[in-house]
Parts: C-alpha cells; sequence; structure tokens
C-alpha cells in the first residue's frame, strides 16, 4: 500500500502522468485541443502550474478542479486567482499543457455556491437519486444514467486512504460480491459496481486505474473506478448520508454504499463496514430483477 | 530558505554540481522545517487564549439519546457547568484528540457534583448508541456524567448551529459534516446555559484552562 501511495506520488510529478495517458489510442498519434472554460484557483509561484476550476470537456473530462501546466512561463503573467478564463488544452499522446489563455471576467471570490450541503434532503430505499457525473479511470465522463436498465451498486473511497477497515475493505468486498456474482451461472448479467474516489485533487485517472488493478486484478468485467468533483459530492452526499472532512491532508469519512435498481432508484444502503460480499450480491441479485420499463 | 538562496549563489566546482544542489536542497529542508517549528511554537502560543462565542449563545431545549440509550433533555444540566465538543467516529485525527481532552477535563473534575461533560455528534446514523459507547470506553468515559449523544440528524445540527458553532458555506470538504465552523473547540457553559468561552480541543494545556474557567465561572453569583 505505502509503495503504491509512493508510487502514485512520483507518477504525479512526472508530467504528461495525467488523463492524457488515458486519451483514446487513435488520438494517440496526434495532438488534441480542447477549448475550455474555467476559473482560476492558484498560481504556483514559479509560474509553471494553474489550478483551474474547469467546466466540462465535452468528449474528455468532466467538471472538476485540477492542475495544468503550461509551457510558457509567461502565459501565466497578469492572472489571479479568480479570473475567469477560456483556455486551449493541449493533449498529445505523452504530455498535455494548457494555452491561449483569455481572461474573460473576474469572480467575487474563488469559494463554491453557498449552502453546500445542509441544502440537500436525504435520502430514502424506494427514492429516485439524480443522475450524477463523475471522471472515470479512462478519463471519460460516466454517470450513472450510463447504467440505466443495471442493477448499480456504488461506494466511496480515496487512494490514499490508510485505513485498512475502511477503504480497502470496502473495495475487498466489492471484489468478493463481484466474483460471487460472476461465478454463480444463475447470477443477472446486468449490474455494475462502482468505485467512487473523493479526492478529485490526488485521484487522477492513472492513479485510478493502478489503484483497481489491486483489487480487480486484469478483468475489468462490470467494475468501473471514478473520481467525484466536489460540486458533485457536494449535491450527492447529503443525499445518501455521506460525511466527510478534509483534516490534516488526510481524508475522514463515513461509509456508505448504495445498490440502485434498474430505474436508478435507492434499493438498499448498507452503512459502515459491518456487511458482507454475500449480503452485497444478494442485494444486487435481487435489485436487478427490477428492470427498467 | 534565506541561507539556501545565498549558497545558491556561490561559486561551486563543476563537478560538484549534483552534490552541491542536493547540499542546497538539503539546507533549504532544514531552514524551511526550522522556521515551520518556529511559527508553529508561535503560533500555539499566540493561540493560548480563550475564544469568545460568534454572538450571545444557550443551551436550547432538545431531547437526544445517550450512548446508553437513555433519553437525555435540556432539563438534565440545569444548573451544572458543561464542557461541550462536536465529533463524528470516523473522524481519524481531530476527535480523537479533542476527546482526549474532554478525558481530561472529566478526570480534572471528578469531584465536581456541578460539571458535566456533554458530546455531540453529527453524523448520528453512523453513530448510534452502541457506537458511542464504544468511543466512549476507548477514552474511559464515566458515561453518567459525560453524556455522548446521538439522535435526530436535524435536531442535533440545529443544536449544535444554535447553541454553539456559527455554519460555514466554503468548501465541503474543510469543515466538519453540518459545515461547522470551529468544531475542534471545547464549549463551556455556565449554570444558567449561558455558552460563554471556546479552548482549542487539539491543545494540551485546554482542559486545565477549562477547569479555570468553571472555577471563575461558580464565583460569579
Amino acid at each position: 500500500m505505502k509503495t503504491l501511495i509512493l508510487l502514485c506520488g512520483l507518477l504525479l510529478t512526472v508530467p504528461g502522468c495525467k488523463p492524457a495517458v488515458s486519451t483514446p489510442p487513435a488520438a494517440a498519434a496526434t495532438n488534441q485541443t480542447f477549448s475550455v472554460r474555467g476559473i482560476i484557483q492558484q498560481l504556483s509561484p514559479d509560474h509553471r502550474h494553474v489550478t483551474i476550476k474547469h467546466e466540462k470537456i465535452p468528449g474528455y473530462m468532466a467538471a472538476m478542479t485540477m492542475d495544468f501546466s503550461v509551457r510558457d512561463t509567461n502565459a501565466l503573467a497578469g492572472f489571479a486567482p479568480g479570473d475567469e478564463i477560456t483556455f486551449a488544452l493541449v493533449v498529445t499522446g505523452d504530455d498535455d499543457w494548457i494555452e491561449n489563455l483569455q481572461r474573460t471576467g473576474k469572480t467575487g471570490g474563488v469559494s463554491g455556491p453557498p449552502g453546500w450541503r445542509a441544502v440537500e434532503p436525504e435520502l430514502s430505499v424506494g427514492d429516485p437519486l439524480p443522475d450524477y457525473e463523475f471522471t472515470s479511470e479512462n478519463g471519460r465522463p460516466v454517470n450513472f444514467s450510463d447504467f440505466h436498465g443495471r442493477a448499480v451498486a456504488f461506494t466511496f473511497f480515496f487512494t490514499s486512504c490508510p485505513l485498512p477497515e475502511y477503504c480497502p475493505r470496502m473495495n475487498r468486498n466489492f471484489a468478493e460480491a463481484r466474483n460471487v456474482l460472476l461465478a454463480d451461472p444463475n447470477a443477472p448479467a446486468n449490474w455494475q459496481l462502482l468505485s467512487i474516489s473523493f479526492d478529485s485533487a490526488f485521484d487522477q485517472p492513472l492513479i485510478l486505474a493502478s489503484y483497481a488493478g489491486i483489487y480487480r486484478g486484469t478483468n475489468a468485467d462490470r467494475w468501473l473506478f471514478a473520481v467525484a468533483s466536489t460540486n458533485t459530492l457536494a449535491s450527492l452526499a447529503p443525499k445518501v448520508d455521506l460525511n466527510f472532512w478534509r483534516e490534516s491532508g488526510s481524508i475522514s469519512h463515513n461509509l456508505r454504499t448504495v445498490v440502485l435498481d434498474g430505474n436508478g432508484k435507492i434499493f438498499r444502503q448498507f452503512d459502515g463496514n459491518d456487511w458482507t460480499p454475500e449480503q452485497l450480491a444478494d442485494a444486487i441479485r435481487a435489485a436487478a430483477k427490477t428492470n427498467a420499463p | 530558505m534565506p541561507s539556501a538562496s545565498t549558497n545558491e549563489t556561490n561559486p561551486a566546482g563543476r563537478g560538484d554540481e549534483k552534490l552541491f544542489l542536493v547540499i542546497v536542497l538539503a539546507l533549504a529542508a532544514i531552514a524551511g522545517l526550522g522556521s515551520w517549528f518556529a511559527a508553529d511554537a508561535l503560533k500555539r502560543h499566540d493561540d493560548l487564549r480563550e475564544i469568545q462565542p460568534d454572538k450571545p449563545r444557550r443551551l436550547e431545549n432538545f431531547s437526544l439519546t445517550d450512548s446508553a440509550g437513555r433519553e437525555v433533555t435540556r432539563a438534565d444540566f440545569d444548573g451544572k457547568f458543561l464542557a461541550v465538543s462536536f465529533l463524528f467516529t470516523s473522524c481519524s485525527l481531530t476527535c480523537p484528540e479533542v476527546t482526549k481532552r474532554m478525558a481530561e477535563i472529566q478526570n480534572l473534575t471528578a469531584t465536581n457534583d456541578d460539571v458535566r461533560l456533554l458530546s455531540l455528534t453529527v453524523d448520528p446514523r453512523t453513530d448510534t448508541p452502541p457506537v458511542l459507547a464504544k468511543w466512549g470506553t476507548r477514552f474511559s468515559a464515566d458515561t453518567n456524567r459525560w453524556r455522548l449523544l446521538t439522535g435526530d440528524k436535524a435536531q442535533l445540527h440545529w443544536l449544535i448551529g444554535t447553541s454553539f458553532l456559527a455554519t460555514e458555506t466554503n468548501n465541503p470538504f474543510n469543515s466538519m459534516p453540518g459545515n461547522f465552523a470551529g468544531t475542534e473547540r471545547i464549549a463551556v457553559v455556565d449554570q444558567h446555559g449561558n455558552v460563554r468561552t471556546f479552548f482549542d480541543g487539539l491543545r494540551v494545556e485546554t482542559p486545565a484552562a477549562v477547569v479555570a474557567e468553571i472555577e471563575k465561572l461558580r464565583k460569579e453569583k
């Protein structure tokens, strides 16, 4: 585990180990350029990196806050946190950077919308869960609605979670539940597992993919790893009573695992870590029978 | 940091450039660490003082459940001094530290029948009475004097937000669930139910400060 975290850390310091690596193979040979809008959150003192809260990049990445690098350090001259900008994201086979930054306006501050969590009521079994978008381990957007007609079991984790009875336990249980279902010839086939990371600052797609391999092996059948933006979590978390708090560099959080039926309604919720892979597999079997109309 | 940048301008043998760089980086790290420790010590010294409530606050009426499953209301604390903390048991860094301070306050006030302790969870669906009981055992809580309270989430959050802490509207990652500001603090409530003072629950000096504050308030009458 420690080795993995170290490896992840090293990977992050190497330019080009961001989503660019996970672009479709077809794009590997040529440069891709995306026009993006966003708000500057932070500039590195050497003006080589900038943290931008950016809008969705269609066909490439969900809306999220992340670091970008520039090739020309003059590109960031005159910009400040709070600036609304447009820019071009250039993605090659092994690198990515931004250029052509233009200021389009200035926000009052860099904080998010008010009333983050308390405004969203907690949902119960039978309630439809609104659709949410995440960034998957392959760098592309993924939505709950992508799995319409399938039972979806999702849980939350982050890759540098140090406590074995928290995130690792959740993903181990997912691994065993998947084994149970895949090995059962009578089990339904319309189900999907989704492990969702809290940590959009660190858990870039490549990190997610490498972490997924630990629990999933080489067989990715019906189990996807993804990361949620802070905006997504602000709305989704209270609906499923998920609590989290970034303190002293780590993330404290409770454990919430949810099974949706084929119509996207909450079928079963597992709180804490005191549940078994067999119970999850049983819930998925039952939820999968509720097919889309 | 300044020492590192001065060294950087010194001439160095070309063959030793790499070694030089390593030394510079090491120096920078040491200088950085030194000033960090100094700044931290200074900050800790500066912070050693009571924190006033942001506005007049009183312990409101409530009906919640303690770690033994007993109903607890505002009336159970009439005429008592209170030390109050906030937690959720999945919180792995701040909450255990603050709870240690509460345990020390419990021990320091063991013979004072007019002092009670109260800990409120912000995550009641996780922190059921048995979960809070386990948490209490971990910190040797005498659950007759130190009540760990759970119950309806809306009521808990309302009570914390009304009687004790302001809420923040910043990034939801930056504050304890419920977006409360200053959840690491321990509140002191006087015998009339007024929230008088907060102390930083992460500081080792806080238990003694809380006891001194209660002694001061006791003389007020």
